[in-house]
Order: structure tokens, then sequence, then C-alpha cells
């Protein structure tokens, strides 16, 4: 799986790879090449074991678990538990909350991930142009992806509160007319992906600036002495060197924005009128609030045969790409 | 090559020592997690009491357990608190189906129907009760019968704390709204409520009526069921069957509600914080809204009258939840500890005069009666409330903070907010409750 490729972090072109006199490089291969013996495996296992152990019982397990489950009628109370075959898959898929559900999540993957790719993107490459005190800048806007999500959401509900907030007492000064933002279905989504972004883009800028600062220098200079002007130097050297570094951000932002639930529990609690309510929230109320476990479980695995679905997408493009 | 191999034997005795330590690790600490459910379990005396009082309520209650641990020896009360509405009640459900929670803990009277048909909640002893001088008599008759279930009684309210007006007595005066007694006159109509609504308002120059509810599904159905069930109709939820309602009437309610929220009457962008801040900052006369925000009112400063919502449709009623002891199924319950939470409770109710002092009306009749409490103004002045207060509509899925209530958020927020109409609002609302009655019912 050689997915991503890191930058050479010298930035020499590659062909120039160290004279191979050394030997321990040698003995090392050699000692790869030797059969193991029963003691190396011994070690092997017990170095995996308390891992293993957890992965076990913390992973393996519930999804095991988790999947009788989905074939049950199980309630908190322990009523009505018995074996219903796929009753409860049939159940879901008729429902029309579970779809809406689903098509919220997809919609705020889709409108966060843009915004939080191209957004993190422009900082890093603005911070990276040589501005004064950068250190400030980076921190400025990393400082906030270190937030917890409670405190995020307690910010922004409050600065989009229709009457007393930040946002709409910005907007009448302006003269603009204020914006419902969490109670109007078409700007709530909007709203959170606005949180959203303001929280985490910190995190792909990072990732961005990291991989700006390894492109060598050279490949600018050369580029200069050929007459290309800074757009051009960005889109012909920048763009192409971080596409390594963009997919990996891309594949980490959707699976990041898909399992989404935190903020919008906590900014609009799915409101208004089920309008941003993630398939996780679904889960949570159908199982929790609701009692319904089996039927939870089940909406869990039809939101995990998803997420393989995408994931397998993304290794088949990283793979056609690296190919 | 020497030195590699003296390395590499090195480098083992330093993995297995790690790996030895990670393993020693491993094992202490899952004995250090399950030593720490024994060690809470193991002081013998100790009550635990989980409630979801925070705020001003909290410190009440707070000084309220103070002063029953500093009464006795017998037991100590360790109490948890947890947010209101879903995250408390999940914990709640989740502890009780696990076997092992505390030995006592407040919810709303109205939630009790999705738990003790499950088998979630014991069942109060009332000879035990009796012992320690509570008795059903000591109970208004509607909170007593609310603490039933098929016959036995599994939760003993603290309070009924009903949905109500509280006004301003000075704009009400400026308007000519209020009477020589310093009460707001009698309002009979919903024309009426409209008419005495715009005096306010001329008089704040803001708003007439304070009313959030934006976001809040609690809200909502408390100041629409408080008026459905004015008009004197009933709203029966039985699983397996379509809801029973009266659709005439819930339309009207609704489309009154809307006529209020009109930006002069009321705003129609008021939540939860923006209608106390108004209603504190005198920019209107009326607020509609729990008792419990009586506190935060009387901190402001304001000349305050509180009143139950006027009866405009003919029935009095008024929205209401209790704050209610209810005893978590232990699969294995402490008989002693038992009595303490016995005790404990009787000690509570008994006291719960401190309690008024958070805006609730308390449940135990001696307390109400007394003469410290009909000095307290302007809580007495709403006490009759628990005459004539309606709990949630019966059901698993129902109650203070449950998914009934988002339901009606959903499909009734823009309805309020003029989005919807009125009958588009309410069938969604419906049909989304008829669905969950045709769901195997899960307790």
């Amino acid at each position: 799986m050689s997915t991503v490729r890191i930058p050479a972090p010298t930035g020499e072109p590659a062909p120039a790879a160290p004279p191979a006199k050394t030997s321990p490089g040698k003995r090392s291969t050699a000692r790869l090449a030797r059969p193991r013996s029963r003691r190396d495996n011994i070690h092997g296992w017990a170095f995996s074991a308390p891992f293993l152990a957890f992965f076990l019982m913390f992973l393996v397990w519930p999804m095991i678990s988790g999947a009788y489950m989905s074939l049950t009628g199980k309630s908190l109370t322990g009523a009505n538990s018995g074996f219903i075959g796929l009753a409860n898959y049939a159940e879901a898929f008729g429902d029309s909350d579970m779809w809406r559900s689903l098509g919220n999540t997809l919609y705020f993957t889709l409108i966060s991930t843009v915004p939080l790719v191209v957004i993190a993107l422009a900082l890093a490459a603005l911070v990276n142009m040589g501005l004064p005190a950068q250190w400030l800048w980076r921190l400025s806007f990393f400082s906030p992806f270190l937030l917890a999500s409670t405190v995020v959401s307690l910010f922004f509900a409050w600065m989009y509160n229709p009457e007393l907030g930040l946002f709409n007492d910005v907007l009448v000064k302006l003269g603009i007319p204020p914006v419902a933002w969490l109670n109007d279905p078409a700007v709530a989504m909007w709203a959170v992906v606005i949180a959203t972004v303001w929280w985490t883009v910190g995190f792909n800028f990072l990732l961005y600036l990291a991989a700006l600062q390894n492109i060598p220098q050279q490949h600018y200079e050369a580029a200069s002495l050929d007459g290309a002007g800074g757009w051009r130097q960005f889109f012909s050297i920048s763009l192409p060197q971080l596409g390594p570094t963009t997919v990996m951000i891309v594949i980490l932002q959707i699976l990041a924005s898909l399992k989404v639930f935190d903020q919008i529990y906590q900014i609009t609690a799915g409101g208004p009128g089920g309008a941003t309510r993630s398939i996780v929230q679904y889960i949570f109320e159908a199982g929790f609030t609701g009692y319904r476990l089996g039927y939870s479980a089940a909406i869990s695995y039809i939101f995990f045969g998803l997420i393989l679905f995408i994931a397998l997408v993304q290794v088949f493009i990283t793979r056609k790409r690296s190919a | 090559m020497k030195q590699q191999d003296s390395g590499s034997t090195n480098l083992n005795r330093r993995q297995l020592l790690l790996g030895g330590g990670a393993l020693f690790g491993g094992l202490a600490l899952g004995a250090g997690l399950t030593g720490c459910g024994g060690a809470a379990q193991a002081a013998a005396n100790d009550i635990r009491f989980w409630h979801l009082l925070s705020g001003g309520d909290g410190i009440k209650m707070q000084s309220m357990i103070d002063r029953v641990n500093a009464e006795q020896a017998a037991f100590k009360v360790k109490p948890t608190v947890l947010a209101w509405g879903a995250p408390y009640y999940t914990k709640l459900a989740m502890a009780s189906a696990g076997g092992r929670p505390p030995e006592v803990a407040i919810m709303h009277a109205a939630r009790v129907p999705g738990y003790a048909p499950g088998g979630l909640l014991d069942a109060w002893d009332l000879n035990l009760l009796a012992e320690f001088g509570v008795r059903p008599e000591d109970f208004s008759p509607r909170i007593w019968e609310k603490s039933q279930f098929n016959g036995q009684v599994y939760s003993l309210a603290l309070d009924s704390h009903p949905f109500v007006m509280l006004y301003n007595t000075e704009v009400a005066g400026k308007a000519g709204v209020l009477r020589t007694d310093g009460r707001l006159t009698d309002i009979n109509s919903p024309a009426q409520f409209l008419e005495v609504s715009r005096e306010l308002q001329r008089v704040t120059g803001k708003h007439g009526l304070s009313y959030g509810y934006l976001g809040d599904g609690a809200q909502m159905w408390r100041l629409f069921y408080t008026l459905y069930r004015q008009h004197g109709a009933d709203f029966v939820l039985d699983p397996g069957k379509p809801a029973q309602v009266e659709r005439d009437v819930a339309i009207d309610c609704l489309e009154f509600i809307k006529s209020l929220l009109d930006n002069t009457i009321a705003t129609k962008s008021g939540d939860g914080g923006t209608a106390v801040a108004e209603f504190a900052s005198q920019g209107s006369g009326i607020l509609f809204t729990g008792v419990w925000e009586l506190p935060t009112m009387k901190t402001a400063g304001i000349p305050l009258g509180a009143a139950t919502i006027p009866t405009l449709f003919g029935t009095p009623a008024a929205f209401a939840d209790s704050h209610s002891f209810v005893l978590p199924h232990q699969a294995a319950a402490d008989e002693t500890k038992r009595r303490g939470v016995y005790e404990f409770v009787a000690s509570m109710l008994k006291g719960s005069l401190s309690w008024a002092e958070a805006g609730h009306i308390p449940a135990f009749q001696p307390v109400v009666r007394s003469s410290e409490y009909a000095a307290l103004k302007p809580q007495a002045d709403y006490a009759h409330a628990a005459d004539i207060i309606n709990y949630d509509p019966e059901a698993w899925f129902t109650g203070s903070g449950s998914d009934f209530q988002s339901y009606f958020a959903e499909n009734v927020q823009n309805v309020f907010l003029g989005r919807d109409k009125a009958t588009a609002g309410w069938d969604a609302f419906i049909s989304r409750i008829n669905t969950v009655l045709a769901m195997p019912n899960p307790v």
C-alpha cells in the first residue's frame, strides 16, 4: 500500500542515492532474511498481546456482537429482544428519517470538505509567502483546533443567536437583514459548516504548510529564471508537488466529516426540523433515547457499508494514482 | 560483529522488560478499573443520588442535601449532577439496565412510563414511607395519580413545576392593566390577551410578551399543551394505534401562538436566552416561562408578579411536570441503604419549603399549607396551579426532554415562524408520532 508519497525532505532529485558502501545496511538485510526462530515468534506475540487483547475486546468483538444485535429486536430495557432476522434492515430502508439523516451527513461532508481543503491551502500559501511574524499566523490559524468541541459549539451558538448574537449584530449594522442562522433549514447546515471550518481548518493548514515548506526552493528559482510569475509558479510547481498531501487531506477530511456529531448535537441538536441531524445522531437517538439498540445497530451497519464503499473507492483511486 | 551481537542481546533484554512492563501495566489497569467500582460501592453508608438540576436549582438542591447529611449520621448522600434532557435520561436508563444504578435519582414524573414498565425502576413501599411520615394524602390528587403506574407507586414528587407567566407590575401599571390589588387584570379570551399584550408593548416600546422557543421543543410544547388542554381536548397515545387528538383544536392553538409572534407582541426569533434577557431588561411586560426562571427574575430586580397562563379557552389548565424521586432498579438491593433512601426522601419532602424558593410548587402538602409558604411571594400566587396541572400524554416516548418534544419542535417550529401552515406542521407531527406508535414497543 504505497499510497502517500512524502516529498523528499532534502529535495535532491532522487538519483543521487548515498554511496552503497555502508555495511550495516547489508547486515540488516541479512538479519531479515534469516528464518525466524520460535523465540522470535513468541517475542512477537508477547509484544502484540496487549494491543491484540484490546483490539479483540474493544473492536472485533463489539463488531461481531453489534452485527448480531442488528438482527434482534434488542432494547435497552430488555423487552422484545428476540431474533428477528432482517426486519430491522427492512425497517431502516423504509425509514425516511434514516435516509434524511444520511443525506444530511453526505451534504455536510460535501460542503465541509471542499472549504476545509481549499481554505487550508489558501491559508498555508499565504503564510508561506513570507509574511512577517509567520509564527503568529501559524498559531492563529491552528489554535482553534485545540479547543474542545463543546467550547466551539458554545461560542458559535452564542454568536448565531438571532437577537443578541455577534453575527446578526454585524449584519444589521452593515444594513443587511439578520439571518436566522440556526432556525432556517436552508441556512443551519451552513452555520454548522462555518463553525466546523473555523475549528478544524488549522489541522489541514498545518499539513499543507509543512508540505509547502518541503518543496525545494530550486524549483522556484529555476522557474523565476524562466520568467514564471507567482501564480504560474503556484499552479505549476506548488500545486502538483502538493498532490500526495492533498490526497491524504481529502481522505482524512471525508472520513472526519462523515462521522460528524459533536458540534451538530451541541449547536443545533439536529434542528431545525431535523435539517442538520447527522446519521450518527440518528443512531444515537434510535438506540439510546429511543431504547431500540437492535434497530440502532442495523443503521450503524448500513452506515458502515457506506463508509466501506467510500474507502474502497479511495483505495482504488489512490492505487491508480500511484501506479 | 561482536558489538552487534551484544547490542542485539541488550535489545532483547530491554524488549522483554518493556513487554513485561506493558503486560503488567495492562493487568494493573484492568484491576484498577474493576477496583474502582468496588471501592465506590464499598462505603457502606453512601447513598448515590443522581439528579439533573443545575444553575440555581442545583445550588438549592445541594444545600438541601447538605442539610439532610448534617442532620443524621446513618447515611451520607453523594449527588451526581448530569446535564438535563437526553444526556441524563440515557445514562439513567443504561445504569438501571445494568443493574448497578444509583440508589436514588430524580426523574420527571412524565418520563416514568418510559422506565417503569421496562423494569428500570423499583416501586416505593408505602408502608415504609408511612414509617417516615409520608402518606398518600400528603400529595394533591393530580400529582399522586401521576406517581402511580399499573397500581404501584414508582415516583415521589418533590414538586410540580408548571409553565406560567411572569409579569412586570410596573409596566402593567403604566399600561393600565393592573388591578387595584397589584395583580394583572383578568384575561379570559384570546382577543383580550392580544389587547393586553399590545397595551404592554406600547409602554415598553419593544415587545409586549417575551416567549423563547426557537430550537427548544420543550418550550413550544409547554405553551401549546397548556392551550390545547384549556380547550378541554384529550391527547391519547396508545401504542399500536394512531394518536387520538382533536385536530381542529390543535390547529386553533397553533394559529393563536402564531398570532402572538408577530414581531410586535412578541418576536418571532426569540430563544430562551433572548426572552429572559428581554424581560429582565424591561423590554416586555409578560414572560411565558417555567417557574424555575423566577429566581433569575428576582435577582434581576424587576417588579414581579406571577400567575398561571390565563384561561383563554374555557378550561383552566397548565402544562407541568414534577421532579420526582425514583428508585432505579437494583439487581441486588441493599436493605439498609434502601431505608436510608426512604429517610432521605422523606426529609427532602418535608424540607421542600426551600425548594419553593427556586420557584417550584412543593408537592408535599403540609409544606404548601404552611404560613411560611403563604408568605412566599409571588410563589403563593400560583400555588393553585397544582390543581390544574397537566402532564405530558402518557407513553414510553413522552415527557420532559424526550424525543416527543423534539418531534414537536421539528414539525411545528416552522409554523411558529410563519414558514409553514399550521395544518401542515400539525399533520407532519402526528404522522411522526403515529410512526413511533406503530413501532415495536421497546419497554
